[in-house]
Formats: structure tokens, sequence, C-alpha cells
């Protein structure tokens, strides 16, 4: 029996029923004015009504955009297994506390057993794919689970992006203790959590899809007196263009 | 603010007190008039004045009423560091209005005085009532008769305090924001040493804080002529990156993290390198009616000139213990102030005397001032030669003036929570610092460094070197600052330290202005046997009031020293504990943090109206407004309730199997995949701790649920056996990511067919089957399980599609009368079942035998597993009591937690769950009885409250005994 039923992307669409994933805070996005597209199977907040708007508030101050639908996969494994995935994926060593942005997707070792594939919902398949080749080729057992819908994520942008987390997070995220790739597994909000740095003021947080609701509450509570504000993930510049491997994705 | 402009040659539209021309280093913005009330009183200031120094330059001199003699108190410090001057802000009691800034329209009142300030009431206390207030008070006197004490409790309780808080919230709420920063360095202090620390630090690369209390950096600088030096050192730590916090304290030191309460947001700084740059505090003298207005510390009325442009007095008699005093007098005596005489208890004074007596200002070596007179204020100062008493030498100086400097002592509170040691310095009459820990440094006067600049640069580079920054050159130069800082050292001169009694006449000594401690008190405390310096403290609450001890306890030490007859090394200090300095409650409660679990469906939840509760760290609905109605709903049609909330583990690996063998007592690596198998989790003793269901996915995976408010423990359980049998297992904790619902009831095939093309017929998916299949449209595991005893199936799918797959499921099932039921409903139908809820039905000592499921535990197992040692032995043994079920014939459900009793009324038992059945029409329940009672029939007594109830036990589940329905 698969794991199928972890799978956001295992629903079909048929006449009578059209399943579209949605993320634990669409409320909150909703009532904050967010407007909604559906997108890879998911409906996702892809602006607030005024894109110089949002543009602006990234700029000056810090916007959150609700990234849940990103794909996310955890493998689990012996460190010689997940090395040799990291290196043969990302062309990076595997090395705690250091992601490293491949094939669509940011590769994080969390533990030395433990690697979180953190990608773009429409590159789920293919690093799915690939990571299914590599634990079914090697002679050591590993354990790959879709961890989409357990990990919900907002990524916040901005000059005070720093300055939003240091209300509701301890850990250390100062341009020269987190820069670009670094990713911070602890405590965000009093929850277990993790912190990717997505580039230059720009962070990807990852926490329980139930405390969804709670954190944005929080984040918002946190960024209203700096003037942050909710974006659509239209208003998520592009991130700088990774180095691509050949990795046959 | 509202800012009045004034053009040039404009005149005032008010006068905001009386003020000396424009000082060099004042903080006034003499062009910007504020406006604001004392007590209802309209008083204007400059932007830039403290409370403070606006009432006192508009002549106010009594700022508040002392603790528990009312006496009048002004103005003392000027720094933030005694309680003379703290007031209400706003409605908010304890600001001191020494160092808060005066602001547009704020409320000011004085604290501690009724009906007004002028005339309290309870002045009376001092004036008639010292006989029954000495030291202790509490323990001695308003204890008989102790039918009274209801009356004392009211009057002492209403007495005491510094202010009110406000009774309505509305007016208490005000938010504070947590702000953690990381840092390289910590610099708490921002007076010249401080500066230069951070700035050295810095410009070595490392990432600096510097905290100061002031509301600008430059410290003793600002108000002793070299404010042009702390200038450009502040400029100069600015341009290397320091981030400066002003009007920040820091309040203590937890391990590392100091926290800084700056206005409404608390600091959490967390820095590797720590450098203290804390100060010396000035000491004041203990002699008669040394409390009353007008007698104030030489910073104070430095301060006051200084920074202010104020005026603190016209003539005025200057008493100290080094040249600060005299420096003082000169000041004084620069503004217009008339100084009467100075009184230096040295006999040796120096140039600083010689110049002042050229200024026709007379010179008392070996003086000290014995007593201070006035009505509201001082009004006249005696002073004396200290080593002859005799009244006929004594001297008396009409003043309303009266400026003492008793020494200064390292402010070392901060470095002694931080680890460091202090010392006793005979030479130095204090208390200095001895041996500091690694990242800990102190720079400047609290170091006894007197080159505040170099000392301040050697810490600020000595913290950036231990964490590896600077260079060769960095490196000299530290070693050549260290080598002057230590020959710097031996030239200090020494320092005379005063008597512990200046004088004591007939008006009270007070040691420590916060508590309204007297010499006589301490002398007194001695006398009754608390004679160290720590019973003293407790016993007479001598430096536990707002100044912790800065003001009053080497005074403390020192009489303590003199009345027991020993030095003040073997006397000690007491413990420096945070906070170091008095903190509203509500800074350290900081903003709310209440992580709520919310399911994927809680939205909908809502909608339909549920009454919504706590469950564990979860909100679920606890009914939908007719538990009753849900309960039938479930019995005659269908149900549907969200249990996303349970624990939901994937264990995979080769030795899946094995290791959930180890863990329950019951064989699992048997189990076929599709197939499930209920599980209770063990202690090492044999205690229930947890149960749920387990379904083999496949050879290698098992999916595990786990009680709700069970799940983070058994993951916690889990993994910690899984580090330590080293086995090829994986676990996943899914808990969140899933969502899940039970449909149950008669009718709740007919609703499966209209959303899956599973085949749900018994023959093709029978009781305790697992299968995987699109509900719905969405990809979905299906347990066929049966915890509210009717025929149901479990279905769990990713927490993303849990809202459609409700909506689907309700639709479906409308036209065959399904209903949402929640937990209320849930606990009635699973306990018709006599299914269990750990923790409420069991207890810490609860074994599966006790618990009447002797069938789950598998001694013929040939793994080890947790409890196996104790579950053998009670295998063997009949448990003392036994959980049984129980019905009543008529009646209301006793209160869970009822006691069930013998013949005799004694407690046998007691009960864990009842509730009404609606079906069976009848209340049921579940209860812990001795074994001899566990047999159907059997009657018991339940006493709750003020009912005696008689139950009947039943062993088997009240509906479906034989799970007929379930399997059907």
């Amino acid at each position: 029996m698969s794991l199928g039923f972890l799978d956001v992307e295992a629903a079909v669409k048929s006449e009578r029923f059209s399943p579209v994933a949605r993320s634990p805070m669409e409320r909150l996005a909703r009532a904050a004015g967010g407007q909604f597209e559906i997108r890879d199977g998911w409906a996702v907040a892809v602006s607030y009504g005024s894109a110089e708007r949002e543009a602006e508030t990234v700029t000056r101050a810090a916007g959150w955009a609700d990234t849940s639908h990103l794909g996310k996969l955890e493998l689990q494994a012996e460190p010689e297994l997940l090395e040799a995935i990291v290196a043969s994926n990302a062309s990076a060593p595997f090395e705690l506390g250091c992601a490293h942005r491949a094939a669509g997707a940011w590769w994080c070792p969390l533990a030395p057993s433990r690697l979180l594939v953190v990608c773009d919902p429409g590159r789920l398949a293919p690093v799915r794919g690939l990571l299914e080749q590599a634990v079914g080729a090697s002679d050591v057992p590993g354990s790959l689970v879709d961890v989409t819908t357990v990990l919900a994520a907002l990524t916040i942008v901005g000059p005070a992006a720093r300055e939003m987390f240091a209300r509701f997070c301890a850990i250390d995220l100062r341009a020269g203790a987190t820069p670009p790739g670094a990713v911070r597994p602890g405590s965000v909000a009093r929850q277990p959590g993790v912190v990717l740095c997505e580039g230059e003021d720009r962070f990807t947080m990852l926490f329980g899809w139930a405390v969804a609701e709670y954190v944005w509450r929080q984040v918002d509570e946190a960024g209203r007196h700096l003037g942050a504000g909710p974006v659509g993930v239209d208003a998520l510049r592009p991130l700088a263009a990774p180095v691509e491997v050949s990795s046959g994705a | 603010m509202t800012r009045l402009p004034v053009k040039p040659g404009e005149r005032l539209p008010v006068k905001p007190g009386e003020r000396l021309p424009a000082q060099p280093g004042e903080r006034l913005a003499r062009d910007r008039v504020v406006g604001f009330t004392f007590d209802g009183r309209s008083v204007q200031g400059y932007e830039g004045d403290t409370v403070a120094s606006a009432l006192y330059a508009s002549g106010q001199r009594t700022f508040s009423r002392s603790f528990k003699y009312h006496r009048r108190r002004g103005l003392l410090c000027c720094a933030g560091q005694c309680p003379n001057c703290i007031v209400a802000v706003d409605g908010a009691p304890g600001a001191r209005a020494c160092t808060e800034p005066i602001r547009e329209g704020m409320r000011v009142e004085h604290l501690n005085a009724s009906p007004t300030l002028e005339f309290d009431a309870m002045r009376a206390v001092d004036v008639v009532g010292s006989s029954l207030t000495p030291p202790g008070f509490y323990y001695k006197t308003f204890i008989r008769p102790r039918k009274l004490w209801p009356v004392y409790e009211k009057v002492l309780r209403h007495a005491a305090g510094l202010g009110r808080v406000a009774r309505r919230h509305t007016d208490r709420a005000w938010r504070t924001e947590y702000r953690r920063r990381h840092a390289d360095v910590l610099v708490v202090g921002g007076g010249v040493s401080g500066l230069r620390a951070a700035a050295s630090a810095a410009e070595l690369g490392a990432d600096v804080v510097l905290v100061d209390e002031g509301p600008q950096p430059g410290g003793a600088a600002a108000q002793d002529g070299r404010h042009l030096t702390a200038g450009p050192l502040e400029e100069q730590a600015i341009a290397a990156g320091v981030e400066i916090l002003t009007g920040a304290t820091a309040l203590g030191y937890f391990d590392g993290i100091v926290p800084v309460w700056q206005g409404r947001t608390l600091h959490q700084v967390r820095a590797q390198q720590h450098v203290f740059a804390t100060g010396t505090i000035e000491q004041p003298l203990v002699f008669s009616g040394n409390d009353m207005p007008g007698v104030m510390l030489s910073g104070c009325a430095r301060r006051l000139a200084a920074l202010y442009a104020v005026k603190p007095g016209h003539r005025a008699v200057v008493a100290t213990t080094s040249d600060r005093g005299l420096e003082a007098a000169m000041s004084l005596h620069e503004i217009g102030v008339e100084v009467a005489a100075v009184a230096d208890l040295r006999q040796q004074s120096g140039v600083a005397a010689e110049t002042l007596r050229k200024l026709g200002i007379e010179v008392l070596p070996g003086h000290a001032v014995v007593e201070a007179q006035g009505r509201k204020a001082v009004q006249k100062a005696t002073l004396a030669p200290v080593d002859a008493r005799a009244p006929s030498s004594e001297r008396a100086f009409d003043c309303d003036l009266v400026v003492i400097s008793g020494g200064f002592v390292p402010c070392t509170s901060l470095l002694c929570q931080a680890g460091a040691k202090t010392r006793y310095d005979p030479e130095r009459g204090h208390f200095v610092l001895g041996e500091l820990p690694a990242h800990v440094h102190a720079a400047g006067e609290v170091a006894g460094a007197e080159d505040a600049e170099s000392s301040g640069k050697l810490a600020g580079l000595e913290a950036a070197h231990l964490i590896g920054m600077g260079d060769l050159s960095s490196r000299q130069e530290a070693d050549e600052l260290r080598a002057r800082m230590a020959e710097l050292a031996e030239r200090l001169a020494s320092v005379l330290a005063p008597p512990a009694v200046c004088g004591e006449r007939s008006g009270k000594c007070f040691v420590c202005h916060c508590e309204d401690v007297t010499a006589k008190d301490i002398r007194q405390s001695i006398a009754e046997g608390y004679d160290s310096i720590e019973l003293c403290k407790r016993y007479t609450t001598i430096t536990m009031g707002p100044c912790q001890g800065r003001m009053c306890e080497l005074q403390a030490v020192r009489l303590m020293a003199q009345e027991i007859g020993r030095n003040l090394s073997d006397v000690g200090t007491t413990t420096a504990r945070p906070p170091a300095t008095p903190v509203p409650m509500g800074v350290l409660a900081g903003p709310p943090f209440e992580p709520a679990k919310r399911s994927a469906i809680h939205g909908r939840h809502r909608e339909l109206r549920a009454n919504v509760m706590w469950a564990g760290d979860w909100r679920r609905p606890y009914d939908y407004g007719d538990p009753e109605g849900e309960v039938m709903a479930v019995h005659r049609a269908a149900g549907l309730i969200d249990v996303s909330t349970l624990g939901k583990l994937l264990v995979r690996g080769p030795d899946a199997g094995e290791f959930l063998d180890r863990l329950y007592p019951n064989r699992l690596s048997n189990l076929k995949p599709g197939r499930i198998r209920y599980g209770v989790i063990n202690t090492d003793a044999g205690r229930i701790v947890d149960d749920g269901t387990i379904c083999r996915l496949d050879e290698e995976t098992f999916y595990v649920t786990t009680t709700s408010s069970g799940a983070g423990a058994v993951e916690e359980w889990f993994s910690w056996w899984l580090t330590d049998w080293d086995l090829r297992v994986y676990m996943t904790d899914v808990t969140q990511g899933l969502a899940a619902v039970n449909l149950a009831g008669p009718r709740v095939r007919e609703i499966m067919a209209e959303v899956t093309d599973l085949d749900c017929s018994n023959e093709a998916f029978a009781y305790l089957d697992g299968k995987r299949a699109l509900v719905a449209g969405v990809g979905c595991l299906i347990l066929r399980i049966g915890f509210v005893g009717e025929l149901g199936y479990e279905i769990h799918c990713p927490a993303a599609h849990g809202e459609h797959l409700w909506d689907a499921l309700l639709e479906a099932g409308a036209p065959f009368g399904i209903r949402p039921f929640g937990l209320e409903p849930q606990r009635v139908l699973r306990l018709q079942k006599m299914h269990i809820l750990v923790g409420q039905d069991t207890d810490s000592e609860s074994t599966p035998f006790a618990a009447a499921m002797p069938w789950i535990v598998k001694l013929d197992k040939e793994e080890d597993f947790i409890g196996r040692w104790a579950l053998e032995r009670y295998s063997s043994d009949t448990p003392a009591t036994t959980l049984v079920g129980f019905t009543l014939a008529d009646g209301q459900a006793p209160t869970e937690g009822a006691v069930v009793l013998d013949g005799a009324h004694a407690p046998i038992g007691q009960v864990t769950s009842s509730r009404f059945s609606p079906v069976l029409g009848r209340v049921i329940g579940m209860a812990w009885v001795p074994a001899g009672l566990a047999s159907d029939g059997e009657r018991v007594t339940i006493a709750d409250q003020d009912r005696t109830l008689r139950a009947e036990v039943r062993t088997k589940p009240f509906y479906d005994p034989e799970g007929e329905v379930l399997r059907s």
C-alpha cells in the first residue's frame, strides 16, 4: 500500500468532484483581502489587490506570503545515502545548516539522517521521482515521505524581515549568522519550525499545518508595527537563478 | 507632541519654571514648550525635560511620601536610582519622575499619600505610630485578638504598596513587544567607557549593541563638563555600526541573555561577550533628617543644573567624603547658589578645598553633617567635627539645600548576576570587583578605573579578540592598555569611608529610603538575633525596595559590621538577583503566545456554529448545539466527526515490526498488510500511557495512531527508544499533515457509495481492514474501526483536502440524515461501548490487567517489550481495583470523580466517566471498584456531593456487547 493518502497530487478531478488543495491560512488571507487563483491544484493567494502597494511593502518594510503550497519531501536514510543524493542532485556537500538550490528545489539537510526538500508545487513530481529512484537504487533503506501538508509555510521578504522574526523567534538570523542558503531548525512563535534563508532579506518559514492560523496571527502582530503586511505570491520576486545541475530532472 | 515654535524675539507663551541661562551640555530645546499636569495642576517644561526637572523648576519640592512613615520625600539622586520621585504617569504607577521625559498632555500623579501629597493622613504613623511599627512589626503587632485579623489585614493591605493598579482591564492594557537581538558584544552603560568599548569592538568588526538608561548616552560625562567627550564618542560608535538603545535598562543576566527594557519593548539580547560599563552609584550619608526634601546627592544637584538648567537651591551646605562634593560646591557657586559651608570628612582636602576657600567658601575639614531640620523641606543643617561630637563644637547653617556625597560604589549588580565576584577593599571603603568570568568585562568606574576611555577601549578590544576579531596590532594595543590600566590602578588614592552613622539626633536616620529602615531598626534587628546581612534583609526588608540596595546596602553592611564588631568583608553583601531595576509585570509578561492547533476543517466547524473548546492543545467542536440529537443521528442514520487531532505516525523500515513489538505488549510484527490492530502503550512499569490503532500499510510500513493529547509524548517516546535501539526504522510524525474524519452509523455504506468506487461491503472491507482509495476525488486511507460503536470508517487524507472531504461527505450524506457530531456525543457513544479514554478512565497506576484488558498483553511473545517484567508480575496478581461499567436505574449522571463507597461508607473507588445514554435511556458510566465487586450485577454505592446513588456493575459494553453492529 503506497503513501498516496499523503499526496495532494493524488487527487483526481472528476465530473462530480473538483478537489482543490487549501492552505490552513486561506481564511485569514481572504479576510486580509487576498485574491486567489488555482495553481497546480492549490488555491493560492496571488495578490492583495494592489501589486504596486505590495511591491512597496516588500521594498520598504516586509511582506509575508502564504507559500504553504510549496512541495515538501522528507527523506530519512543513512547519512551516506543522503550525502550521495545531495551531491548528485545539488552538486553540494551534505552539510547541516546549509541548504542548496538545484533542480528547482531547496535541498535542506536537517539532521545527519534527515533531508528536507522544498520545491515549487510544479516540481514536486519530478523531484520525488529523483529521490525515489535514488532510494530504490540504494542497498540501504530509506523513507521518503511527502510532508507537503505536514508543514505550512510563510515567505517573509523585505528589509524589515529580520526585525519581524525577532518579535517571535529567537533564531539568530543576522546576515552573518544566517546567510542566503542557510537553513535553521528551531522554535518559531514557540512552535517547532524551520527557517530557510532564500536570499537577501528573504526567508521561508516552515511550521506545523495545524498551528498555521496561530503563526499567521503572530506574524501579523509582529509585522503590523513595522509597516509590514501580507502580500501575494506574485509579489515575491523570483529567486536568483539557482545553479541548475544536470540531474536528469 | 504638540510643539510651540517660538519665533526669534517672541516671548514664550508660558514660563516653564525658573531656569538658569543656557548650560553647555543641557538637554533642553528651549524653543519647545511642553505642558502636562501634576495632581491636576498645569505645569510647563521644555522638550528634553524630565518630569522631575520640570516640576523642580516650577517650585515643587515634595515628590512623594515615604513607604512606611509617609514622610515627605524630594529629589535625592535624579538618576533613576532612588525611590523618592516615583509617580504615576497616565495612571500607570512606578515611573521615576527623574528619568521620565515629559510629553504634551501627560497626567502625572503622586503616589502613597492621601488625601493629598501636601496633607497625608498616614503621616500619623511617623508622628505617633512608630512604636507600633518596628522591624517585622507584622510578626509582633496586629496579630491579637485573632478575630480582628480581617480588619487588620484590610487596613494593612490598604496602607501597603506604592500606587494602585488600574481596576479596569482597558486601563491596564498596553502592548509590550519582545525583540530578540543576537549580538557579538553587548555593552551595558553609555558613558565614556561604554561608548569607547562599543566603538572599539565594532571597529574590529563586531556586531555591538549598547544600552543606556538615559535619554541619550553620555553617563556621568554629560553632567560634569565632559559632554564634549561623549558626543564624538557616540558619533564614532554609530559610525562603526553600534546599535545604541537609549532609555533602555538592562534588567538582569540569565545565562547569557540580558533582557533590556526600553519603553514598550523588551529586548532579549543574546551576546557572546558582555561589557558592563555601569559606573558607580553615589552614596548618601546617614544622619538625622537625611530624607528631608532639599537633601540631595551631589550628582543630583549637578544633573539638575547641567542637564536641565535648574537651580537646585539658593543657599547650600555641602557634606562630602571626597573631592566630588567639593567639585559640586564649585559648580553650585558657579551657577549662583550661595554655598554656606562645606563639611569635608577628610582632614586634608587638597587643591579643591583651597580653590573653594579662595572663592570665600568656608571649608570645614574633619566635619560631617549630623542633622538636617525643617518643616516641609530642609531649613537648617548642623555640621560637627567627626572626632569631637560635643554639642559645643557643632555649627548650624540656615539653608534650603544640603548636598551630600558619601562616596561611590561600583554598580556591580548585573556583573554579579553574570558570575563576577566582589571583595571588600578597605582602601576604597567599598566592595570592588574581583574575578570575572571569561565572557564578561568591566569598564570604567565600575572596574575602579579612573581613565574611563582607556578602560573602555581595553574592554572593547578584549571582547572582540575573544570572538576571533582583531589583528596583531589591536592585540598589541590591548597589551599596552592593560599595562597602563594596571599602572593607574596602583596609583589610585585611598578613600575615606564615612562612619556608618554621621550623626544621630532627635530625628530618624534613614539607612534605606525605599523601605523606611532606620539605623535604629538595623540595631534592633541585630539585637533580636538577625545579625547577618541576609537575615537582616529579610527581617527589615532593607535592600528590597525599588533601589534594590543601590543606596542602602553599603550603609547597612557598615552599620552591621560596627554593631557586631566584625569587618565588612566578613559581613559580606546580599545576593544580586534580577530584576536589577523594578519593572512592570506587563513588560515581563510580554505579548501573548497561546499556540492553538486547529484542524484543517476548523473553519467549517465555526460556520456550523459548533461550540468550540480546548482539547489538549487543539481547538475542537464540543458539539453542534444538540449533543443528544447528534448521538441519535449516529445510531439511526450517520454522523461525521473531525478526528484530525489523533496522533499519526508513520513507522517505516525493515525493522519496523520488531520496533513496534518492543513498544507494545501485543504482537504487531505478524499483522498482515491492510489489517489493523488496537494497541496500548505502557511505561517500563506496565502502566498505560496511551492507546490507539496500528495499521500495516505494507511489509515495512505501519501507520500508528495515538490519542489526541498523547501524540507528542508518544512521538517523543518512540524517538527516544529508536535512538537507543539502533534499528533500521524511520519515523515521521504526520499528525498535522492529515485530516481525518470518522463516518459512523447504519447508513454509512450508502454514503460511501456516493463518494468512492471502493467496495465497502462487509465481505470486501471487513472490520479492522485498512484500505487506500479515492474518496470524493481525494487520495485517502480508510480504516474500518469503531470507536463510537457503530459501523464506521475513519478516513484520512491530506490536510489541504480536509475541508473538501468534509463537505463532500456531508453533501453525500444529507439524503441519509447525516449530522456532524462533536466531542461530547463521541464521549457518550464510546462510553456505551466501554471504550476507555486514557487519562480519564486510567491514571498513572492503571495497568492493562486492572483496566479489564488482559487480552492485550501477549506474554508469550518471544521478544522483550517495554513493561514486560512488570506485566508478568501483574498477570499473576489480582488487581486491588478494576475498571468496570455501571448503570443507574434513574437519576442524573454522577460527577466524574465521584466516590464509590463500601457498605460502611468508606471510599473504595471512584467514577471516571458517566453520561446519560439517550439510546439506552439510562445513566451509564465507568468506575474503579475493588476486584471483588467486578462482576455483573454487583451493587455499589456512589457518593456524589450531597447525593447517594445505587449503581449496578456491568463488565460488558452497554451497547452492542457482542460487537455484531461493528462487524456487520
